[in-house]
């Protein structure tokens, strides 16, 4: 299905263009997994927070207000850069179940990760608490990091997969 | 022996024939061991960025410098570990290759001088971290810091390099 959309891209001056500049995908690769570093990085802060294993120091929200801001910014340059990659490479990417697979998981963490960010804004005190805490920030934390270490697989295995389904 | 009897040696190991997917079942290892690489290196360069952002002044500010690195440094240190044995382990794949690879020469070089920074760091500057901990670090921490972010930076766009070098993935 989404296969004429690919080589239609492919075939677009843009794309080409991109193409032959041998450099593009590495550099852009490499500013992708530096992403890939100050996203995941902020994510397991918090979780662990969550989980009462590391980052005492500060509070749920304290740590939360610093961190968040950092990976919502990080999941933007993987998205530009993402998309770059998607766009030099287009069939390797839409003919790929991993690629799905990692872009249905991305749409969910980042929801949940919204939902998190709200509810804490919303309500700090009953968050920064260990007893008054919700059931669902385990939840979260456990879920979240699950996914964000299936993402990094996904991503990973596009390249090592994609020949398999040309 | 030399060292690149050494290495050919490395190379006819029998994990180094399976990290190159040569014995039977093992030809998911290398992609399995570099997505492991991948996650633990996250971790080291988001961790390590977020105590060269603090030396900097440009983040965690509301941070004591010391508690920040009590609570950051032990899992930067953790996940490098981790990423080494799991990049031996790339490494042994194709030890010949990789040791005669002009980018990941630059890896090792940009993270050995990471490493140095960090020494010069703490015998010094380090050492009177009192006087600083709850303000805006002094030029010899940002100047560490700066490089600190730049040198695991060079870590990571030689170590991508790499990849596209020697196996095109």
């Amino acid at each position: 299905m989404f296969r004429p959309f690919a080589d239609w891209l492919a075939a677009t001056p843009v794309s080409k263009t991109l193409a032959d500049q041998p450099w593009v995908v590495p550099t852009s690769q490499s500013i992708h997994i530096l992403a890939i570093s100050v996203v995941f990085a902020s994510a397991i802060m918090i979780n662990l927070r969550l989980l009462g294993v590391g980052a005492r120091g500060r509070s749920v929200s304290q740590l939360s207000h610093t961190a968040l801001p950092w990976l919502w910014g990080g999941l933007i340059v993987l998205l530009l850069t993402g998309i770059l990659q998607t766009l030099v490479e287009p069939v390797r990417q839409f003919v790929t179940p991993a690629f799905w697979a990692k872009m249905t998981l991305i749409v969910l963490v980042a929801t949940m990760t919204a939902l998190y960010a709200r509810a804490v804004r919303r309500n700090a005190a009953r968050w920064d608490h260990a007893s008054t805490r919700p059931l669902q920030a385990k939840v979260f934390a456990i879920a979240s990091t699950l996914m964000w270490l299936a993402i990094i697989v996904c991503g990973r295995f596009i390249a090592y997969t994609w020949s398999m389904y040309q | 022996m030399n060292i690149h009897a050494v290495l050919k040696t490395v190379e006819a190991l029998p994990i180094s024939a399976a990290m190159r997917g040569e014995l039977d079942g093992s030809e998911w290892l290398f992609p399995i061991v570099e997505t492991l690489h991948v996650m633990a290196l996250s971790v080291v360069v988001g961790s390590i960025s977020m105590m060269d952002l603090r030396l900097l002044g440009i983040a965690s500010r509301s941070s004591p410098v010391t508690r920040l690195s009590k609570e950051v440094l032990p899992w930067t240190w953790t996940a490098w570990c981790v990423a080494a044995v799991f990049g031996t382990l790339l490494f042994m794949s194709k030890a010949q290759t990789y040791a005669a690879n002009l980018q990941f020469e630059l890896k090792f070089a940009c993270m050995g001088l990471a490493a140095l920074n960090m020494l010069v760091f703490h015998l010094g500057t380090f050492r009177q971290v009192d006087r600083w901990d709850t303000d805006d670090p002094p030029l010899s921490a940002k100047i560490a810091g700066g490089l600190s972010l730049l040198l695991w930076i060079g870590v990571v766009f030689f170590g991508r390099w790499v990849g596209f070098t020697v196996t095109s993935m």
